[in-house]
């Protein structure tokens, strides 16, 4: 019994660093329109603040957390205003082949700066644990899971209860639209890839304090945000904290349950975007 | 008159020095974007400045990155071959990338001086290449010095020992042989595979919780140091030992408290109590103002050095001559003693150390102290460590 509550725990709580990294792609995806590749590229810039403030500054990670979100809110302006807006009515190939160009330059950038190196942050609280009778677990994937409930509880919030919420929701419904009804479309897009990065920075913070910061970092967290918007439905934002939870509790179970099931990670993931898009399509039928 | 003779003679000696100076132009080829390659770049230039204060022998280089992929490297050798027109290389850092450079080595035919490439693919690769030197032991070798230190451990009430190993070739390549050789030891062994990179372990630790290890032994890559030692705490796994075995630990990880009594295997430290290591410590602290713990360093001057030893006995430039003198050159290192002798298997002819240069170490207060074996000892091991 505590092998199977210690299973769930650690899928659930796994869920909220996917689900965080997630969440920014499923805000590109569904305002903006466009397939961001670069999205775990710009968790590891998040990652790569957090240790360099750590190391020059020895500014604790998550003191780093508003920092890091702010600069990759900039970053992820000056990307969607230098490089994105230009491509936004070509062909959806040409976005995703330009997000792609954008993800191996930063990655090749990051190398030039900081070389292949693994580097690492290092706090009182990175092994520090919670124990609840048989079962315990991490204090900083607990913090991310908490992290990540609340900023997109925020980002509901600001969905649904502010007037600039409602015109991010006008603009990913309709791209003509609302331009008709005054909305700048192009500020809306603007804040909207700002936020994504910035989600995207907080969440590499805490692969920082979690994993360790290197240029390559973010591309497997990208893989597996992509998986959980395709489960969620394309910019279903509602959806994102579900299907992270379903993706790292199934990731768990067969870890925990199959024998030499480390190794079928990968399996797992591309055996629920299988299922998920093959469910999607028999619903739709 | 008395004054100029002495300035014809002073001059016609540094002119019958310069005649007496054998140039050879060398080929770096490492991946000096890594901890590792840059460390052995390091120790490279430490040894060639060596050799080339002597007088006798000049050593110029020729640094290309071979970017530690298999794609960069094969291009990065052939202009090293056909535009820079060396005759000797020193490289082969990562085994894939060295397996990749076997054919285009037999096409250009340059002596090869090898620097790491543990692996017996690369053994195999090279067998029939007979201006290959290898410096670094080979797997079989790590492998028979690891096992010395679990013998150890059994010995100190050890039974039971997890292993988890990345499912790629670094990994899974000789983890039957690992297992079967602990089982013989008297262990008993529980292996699971691994994604590396993955960050996520709290699954497969869980499951091996029920296992109950003294030893958690991981085979991966230095993305897994940090995570493992962490998770294996969040999930209250408290094995004895975590030994790992990567190629390298990632930057900042003896700062961290999680490395705490974390053991590992390497073939040099800083701290090494011998002559030649003391000296390479001193000459490359002067030289580069601080102090590694990467053993690719000393390698890399262990190469220049006995390169230029070589080259001086050779008095030639010519690869076979100086590729003769090396397969003779008997040296102290901070390794220990080197000469070159056939491969244990037999495949190749000239290999340099074996299993006697690895030493076991403990991360213990922020930095790695060697605790194996006990002739080499600066600590005891902390055994059952705090995890």
């Amino acid at each position: 019994m505590d092998l199977l509550l210690q299973t769930l725990i650690n899928g659930i709580l796994a869920a909220g660093i996917y689900a965080l990294v997630a969440s920014g792609l499923a805000l590109a995806v569904g305002v903006v329109g466009i397939v961001n590749f670069a999205h775990g590229e710009f968790s590891m810039i998040g990652a790569f603040v957090s240790y360099l403030l750590f190391v020059w500054a020895g500014i604790d990670p998550l003191i780093s957390l508003g920092l890091a979100a702010l600069v990759l809110f900039l970053v992820g302006a000056i990307t969607y205003y230098g490089l994105i807006r230009p491509v936004l009515a070509a062909p959806e190939l040409n976005q995703m082949l330009l997000t792609f160009g954008i993800s191996v330059a930063l990655q090749n950038i990051a190398l030039l700066l900081f070389g292949a190196d693994t580097r690492v942050v290092s706090t009182s609280y990175q092994g520090a644990t919670i124990a609840l009778g048989g079962i315990s677990f991490g204090v900083p994937p607990f913090a991310a899971f908490v992290l990540s409930v609340g900023l997109l509880g925020a980002l509901y919030w600001f969905l649904g209860k502010t007037r600039l919420g409602f015109a991010v929701r006008a603009v990913a419904q309709n791209r003509l639209a609302p331009g008709l009804l005054g909305i700048e479309t192009q500020q809306i897009y603007l804040l909207a890839f700002g936020l994504s990065a910035a989600l995207a920075g907080i969440a590499g913070v805490m692969l920082s304090v979690m994993l360790y910061a290197s240029p390559t970092v973010g591309f497997a967290y990208t893989l597996k945000a992509f998986a959980i918007i395709v489960m969620a439905g394309l910019g279903n934002l509602r959806g994102v904290v579900p299907a992270a939870i379903i993706l790292a509790l199934a990731e768990a179970f067969v870890s925990t349950y199959v024998p030499g099931g480390g190794g079928w990670v990968e399996a797992v993931f591309f055996l629920v975007i299988f299922l998920a898009l093959t469910w999607r399509s028999w619903r739709l039928s | 008159m008395r004054k100029v003779l002495v300035v014809l003679l002073a001059v016609l000696g540094m002119a019958g020095l310069a005649l007496a100076q054998t140039t050879v132009r060398v080929g770096v080829l490492l991946p000096i974007s890594t901890v590792a390659g840059k460390a052995a770049l390091n120790g490279v230039q430490l040894g060639v400045d060596e050799v080339n204060a002597g007088g006798k022998v000049k050593i110029e280089l020729v640094v290309v990155d071979d970017g530690n992929t298999p794609a960069t490297a094969v291009p990065a050798l052939t202009k090293l071959m056909t535009v820079d027109r060396v005759d000797i290389v020193i490289g082969g850092l990562a085994s894939g990338v060295t397996f990749a450079l076997s054919g285009p080595v037999k096409q250009y035919n340059p002596l090869f001086l090898c620097i790491g490439a543990a692996s017996s693919v690369v053994e195999q690769a090279f067998s029939d290449y007979g201006r290959f030197f290898h410096y670094h032991p080979w797997d079989y070798h790590n492998v028979a010095a690891a096992l010395e230190f679990f013998k150890h451990l059994y010995d100190s009430g050890a039974r039971r020992v997890a292993i988890l190993y990345e499912d790629g070739p670094f990994g899974s390549a000789g983890i039957q042989t690992y297992r079967q050789q602990l089982e013989r030891q008297g262990y008993t062994v529980q292996a699971e595979a691994f994604k590396s990179g993955s960050g996520s372990f709290t699954a497969i630790l869980t499951r091996l919780k029920g296992f109950r290890p003294d030893i958690l032994y991981w085979i991966g890559y230095d993305v897994d140091a940090l995570p493992i030692a962490a998770q294996t705490r969040q999930v209250g796994l408290e094995p004895k030992l975590i030994y790992g075995a990567p190629p390298a630990w990632p930057v900042g990880f003896e700062k961290n408290t999680l490395s705490n009594d974390v053991a590992g295997m390497t073939a040099w430290l800083p701290s090494v109590a011998n002559n030649e290591s003391r000296r390479f410590v001193t000459q490359y602290r002067r030289k580069f103002g601080e102090v590694t713990d990467e053993y690719m360093a000393p390698m890399g001057y262990v190469i220049a050095l006995s390169l230029g030893k070589a080259v001086e006995a050779a008095n030639s430039a010519d690869k076979d001559r100086i590729a003769a003198e090396l397969a003779k050159v008997q040296m102290s290192t901070p390794f220990g003693p080197l000469s070159f002798k056939p491969s244990d298997t037999g495949r190749t002819r000239f290999q340099g150390f074996n299993q006697s240069i690895w030493l076991q170490f403990q991360y213990l207060e922020g930095s790695r102290r060697p605790v194996f074996p006990a002739s080499r000892a600066a600590r005891p091991l902390r055994f059952p460590g705090n995890y």
